[in-house]
Order: C-alpha cells, then sequence, then structure tokens
C-alpha cells in the first residue's frame, strides 16, 4: 500500500462525505432542537447506524482488536457486558424521549436540571462531561494518529493524522449540525461492518480457517482464550473495565442525548434492535481481528499496533486495506464529531444561557457553533500527548462519567431524589474518579471503575436524604412520562 | 410486567458473563469456551431486547 494510495482513499472519503452531509440538509436548522436534535425527527435506520458509529469509534477496531491481542477473550466478555447495558435504552429511552417532546429538551443536563429544579445540577453536569469526554476525543483521535503512522510506516505522521482528523469532525458538525453527523456516520457505518467483516474472513481464511485460528492459539497462546488467562484480565480488572461501560448508553451524553432525537418509539425501536445486530457483528469482527493478529505476529511491541500491522499484511489486498484504515479514520470523526455537538450543545444551553439570563434561541445557537471548533482544539492537544494503551483511558472517562448515573436513574425512578443529592453525587464523584487516577487508580486495590458507581449512588441517597424534593417540577416531569406510557399499554 | 420480566432476564445473562468465564471454562482452552459462551450471551441479549421493545410498535399506532 503506498502513501499516494492513502491520500486517494482519504479524498475519495471525503468527497462522498461532504456530498452527503450537504444533501442531509434541511429547513429549520436555525434553531437548537434542529441544529442539535434533526428537529427530533430522525427514522430509525439512520439512527441505528449512527448509533453504532457514534458508539463504535477508532477505539473498536485499533484498541479493542489491540486489547485481544494483549489479553485474550476477555476482551469480548467487556465488550458483551458493555453491550447488555445498551438494553438500558429500552427502559430509559421512552422516558427520555416523552419528556423531551413535552418540555423541548435539547441536552440530558438541561433535563436533569428540570427534574431536580435546579440550574446548578444542569451546569455541572454539562462541566462534568466536557471534563471526561475532551481527553475521550483525544484518544479516537490518538487512534487515528497510531493507525495512520503504522500503515504507512511512518509517511504519515501521527500529528497529520490527528489534524486531518479534527478538521474533518469539524466540517461536518458545521455543515448541518447533526443531520449531517448522523448522515455521514451512517455511510461510514455500512461501509465499515462490509469491509471489516470482509478482512476477518480473508485473514481467518489465509490463517487456515476458522477451527486451525483456534487450534493454533490453544497450542501457542493458551491464555489468550481463557480469563484471567495471561493476568491482563484479573476478576479485579475485568469488573473495573467492564461496569462503567454497563452504564454507557445512560452516562454518556453523545448518546442519551440520541434518545431524544427519533421521530416515534418505533423509530427508536429500530434504532436500538439495529445498534445491537450491528454492534455484535462490529464487536466479533474486532475480537477475531485481534486473535488473528496474535496469531501471525505475535511478537509486535506495542498491543496498539495489531490493527495496522494486520492491515498493512499480506493477507489483506492493499486496496482492502486502505478501505478499512479510511474507515477507521471516519469512525474516529464519526464518534468526534457527535461529541463535539453534544458538549457544544450542553456549554450553550446549560453553562452559557444559565450564566447570562435571556439569552435567544438564536443566540445560543451562535455560542454553540462557536464553541465547537474550541472543544476539538482541546482535544487535539491532549492526543498531541500520546498515551498508552487506548482502551484503558478511554475507560478512564467512562469511570468518571458514571456520576451522572444514579441522578439519571433516580429522575425517573425515586421520587424522594433532590438537587442536592443529585449536585454531591455528580461533583463528589468526578472529584473522586479524578483523585483516584491521579493517585494510581487503587483503593483497598480496588480500581475506579469500580468504586464509581457505588460511591454516585451513595451520595445522590445521602444528599436526598438530607433535603426535601421540589415537588412541583418532580410531579409535571413524572406526569409527562406516565402519559406517554399509559399510551404505550 | 413483562418488560421487568425482560430486563431481570437481562441482569442473570451479565451476572451469568462474569460468573461462568472466571469459574467452570477458566480453563477450557478453545473456541467453545468462554468465547462461545460470551458470543452466545450476545445473541441471547438481543432476542431479550426484541421481546422487551414490542410494545414500542403498538405505542405509535394508538
Amino acid at each position: 500500500m503506498t502513501e499516494s494510495m492513502i491520500w486517494m482513499a482519504i479524498a475519495i472519503y471525503l468527497s462522498v462525505s461532504v456530498m452527503i452531509a450537504f444533501l442531509s440538509r434541511q429547513k429549520g436548522v436555525e434553531s437548537m432542537s434542529g441544529f442539535f436534535l434533526g428537529n427530533r425527527q430522525m427514522n430509525g435506520f439512520v439512527s441505528a447506524l449512527s448509533y453504532s458509529a457514534t458508539t463504535y469509534s477508532a477505539f473498536m477496531m485499533v484498541g479493542l482488536a489491540g486489547l485481544t491481542y494483549a489479553g485474550g477473550v476477555g476482551a469480548l466478555g467487556f465488550e458483551i457486558i458493555y453491550f447488555a447495558g445498551v438494553s438500558l435504552v429500552a427502559i430509559f429511552g421512552p422516558r427520555f424521549w416523552a419528556v423531551g417532546r413535552a418540555f423541548g429538551f435539547v441536552t440530558p443536563s438541561e433535563m436533569l436540571g428540570f427534574r431536580y429544579h435546579s440550574k446548578a445540577v444542569a451546569l455541572s453536569m454539562s462541566i462534568a462531561s466536557c471534563i471526561f469526554l475532551i481527553p475521550y476525543c483525544a484518544v479516537q483521535l490518538a487512534g487515528v494518529g497510531y493507525l495512520l503512522e503504522g500503515m504507512t510506516n511512518g509517511a504519515i505522521s501521527f500529528t497529520s493524522g490527528v489534524l486531518l482528523a479534527t478538521a474533518i469532525a469539524i466540517l461536518f458538525a458545521y455543515v448541518a449540525g447533526i443531520r449531517s453527523v448522523m448522515w455521514t456516520d451512517s455511510l461510514q457505518a455500512l461501509v465499515m461492518i462490509v469491509a471489516s467483516t470482509l478482512v476477518a474472513l480473508l485473514v481467518i481464511q489465509a490463517l487456515g480457517g476458522f477451527g486451525e485460528l483456534f487450534d493454533t492459539l490453544a497450542r501457542e497462546h493458551p491464555d489468550a482464550l481463557t480469563v484471567p488467562g495471561s493476568g491482563l484480565f484479573s476478576l479485579t480488572t475485568f469488573l473495573g473495565l467492564s461496569i462503567p461501560w454497563f452504564f454507557f448508553s445512560l452516562s454518556n451524553p453523545q448518546v442519551s442525548q440520541r434518545l431524544f432525537m427519533p421521530a416515534s418509539l418505533s423509530a427508536m425501536r429500530q434504532m436500538l434492535i439495529g445498534f445491537m445486530v450491528f454492534g455484535f457483528v462490529y464487536t466479533l469482527v474486532s475480537i477475531l481481528w485481534g486473535f488473528s493478529a496474535l496469531t501471525a505476529f505475535p511478537g509486535l511491541e506495542r498491543a496498539d499496533l495489531a490493527t495496522p500491522t494486520l492491515l498493512g499484511s499480506d493477507f489483506i489486498p492493499p486496496l482492502l486495506g486502505v478501505i478499512v484504515m479510511v474507515g477507521i479514520l471516519a469512525a474516529a470523526v464519526s464518534t468526534i464529531d457527535s461529541i463535539m455537538l453534544t458538549l457544544a450543545s450542553m456549554l450553550s444551553r446549560d453553562v452559557y444561557a444559565h450564566v447570562k439570563s435571556d439569552v435567544s434561541e438564536k443566540r445560543q445557537l451562535l455560542v454553540g457553533k462557536f464553541v465547537v471548533p474550541v472543544i476539538a482544539l482541546l482535544a487535539l492537544g491532549f492526543a498531541e500527548l500520546q498515551l498508552d494503551l487506548i482502551a484503558v483511558l478511554s475507560v478512564a472517562a467512562s469511570s468518571g462519567l458514571v456520576a451522572v448515573v444514579p441522578a439519571i436513574i433516580g429522575a425517573f425512578f425515586w421520587q424522594r431524589g433532590t438537587a442536592f443529592g443529585a449536585l454531591l453525587s455528580i461533583l463528589g464523584t468526578s472529584a473522586f474518579v479524578l483523585t483516584m487516577y491521579a493517585t494510581g487508580n487503587a483503593l483497598w486495590g480496588l480500581p475506579a471503575g469500580i468504586w464509581g458507581i457505588a460511591v454516585a449512588t451513595l451520595l445522590f441517597i445521602g444528599g436526598s436524604l438530607l433535603t426535601t424534593p421540589h415537588a412541583p417540577s418532580r410531579v409535571a416531569f413524572l406526569d409527562a412520562v406516565n402519559d406517554v406510557l399509559a399510551k404505550r399499554r | 410486567m413483562a418488560r421487568d420480566k425482560w430486563m431481570g432476564a437481562v441482569g442473570v445473562v451479565v451476572v451469568l458473563c462474569y460468573l461462568v468465564p472466571y469459574t467452570l471454562l477458566s480453563n477450557v482452552v478453545a473456541w467453545y469456551g468462554s468465547f462461545l459462551f460470551w458470543s452466545g450471551a450476545g445473541v441471547v441479549v438481543i432476542a431479550l431486547n426484541i421481546f422487551m421493545t414490542r410494545p414500542f410498535k403498538e405505542h405509535d399506532r394508538d
């Protein structure tokens, strides 16, 4: 695979995507819900593909394959537990959707602010999300950097890859807000699922078939087929990785905001089931990539190089290798642009509009658009730090975002929840997780991923019991939910 | 309620995803060990979600 071939593929990807982004434009994007929620009219098919593209980023193809390479089959278990956690959408999806329509919420933080009758709750959730998600974006960018550098033997540098992905993400977010993001996501997801499955099949065939692949693993790397295996997936580490990811669909605003967007509950169902089928295939493919790389190239210097090495190998026709590589670049972009939009909507709606009084919808949108590139540049800065083992850092973000989970569950299922409880839980848990990571991530031998949800729950319940809930907002909020659910029965 | 039953089943699958590979399958060095178990769990989760969200369709027809 030559450098010019890679640049050519990137040019084709960009031209097609930009065309799709422009075609996705519609009237009415000049409002907050138009720009950031697609006017709450997104269909199920595009929502499913985009939900997949947003969730499965460069982390999946580079990080998860790398994690499999380094630690074996435990990576699959971790991902399947995340996957089971997405079932929370079946419970919370219709509820988010109902209150979003009833009160015009644009962001999940705005929703919590209303439910607990507290601007401070909305504000703190927005800021906490930024603190954890900007590094998460950086992880995606670094994924692209590693990939391009690895596959071109350094001809395209880490920095060029990172810069390129940032520029494309800003472009897609600007053309038509969430609509252009979701349509370009869909293109990326479709191309990627076909191309990556093809890669897995070709490599496995070249290695002698599925049975031979596993026989070789059993013979040469027996640890890779069991947990704790080589030790990377000790039960403690496994719990620390998987517990925060179980709550991903609620804790990460770039996906929970999606619950406001489907045109109907049928569309939401299509989004959920479509995502699950897609995600399952994608997960198995990534794991098989990791196993294949371990069998064929056992001595790699870093586990994150498993995917680039595989794609650059003789097993894969160069054209397919280039398509998948550009697909991974697009996967990072599709995650980053969604996160940028979500964070921008939170910062303008829940921070700017709360700090300044009487801010018009138009002004909020303007501020939101201004914030998009600022977030991108911050992520770029983090990516340049080049931190090791992508998956682990990305999980640090998930451990921190778990801070909002009890307040979200409580909003719908615990009438006694209060603003003070929510605030204490969000701020206290965020501070706790940051301190844990700063001091070696072990308290009595357990990582922040395990502690986070327990600390957040205790703080939420404790803080709520000490104070009195605001009854009118709670009643209005839960009535709106009940109206929709009653209709469903 | 039916939905709670399905969600309970998801909970059971998750608990088994922690328990079984770390105990019963920790010495099964083959594709039919933890690899097959977790893959099967993924399929079961998809099926449970299909059942769990059936009422979503009826909602729109009202």
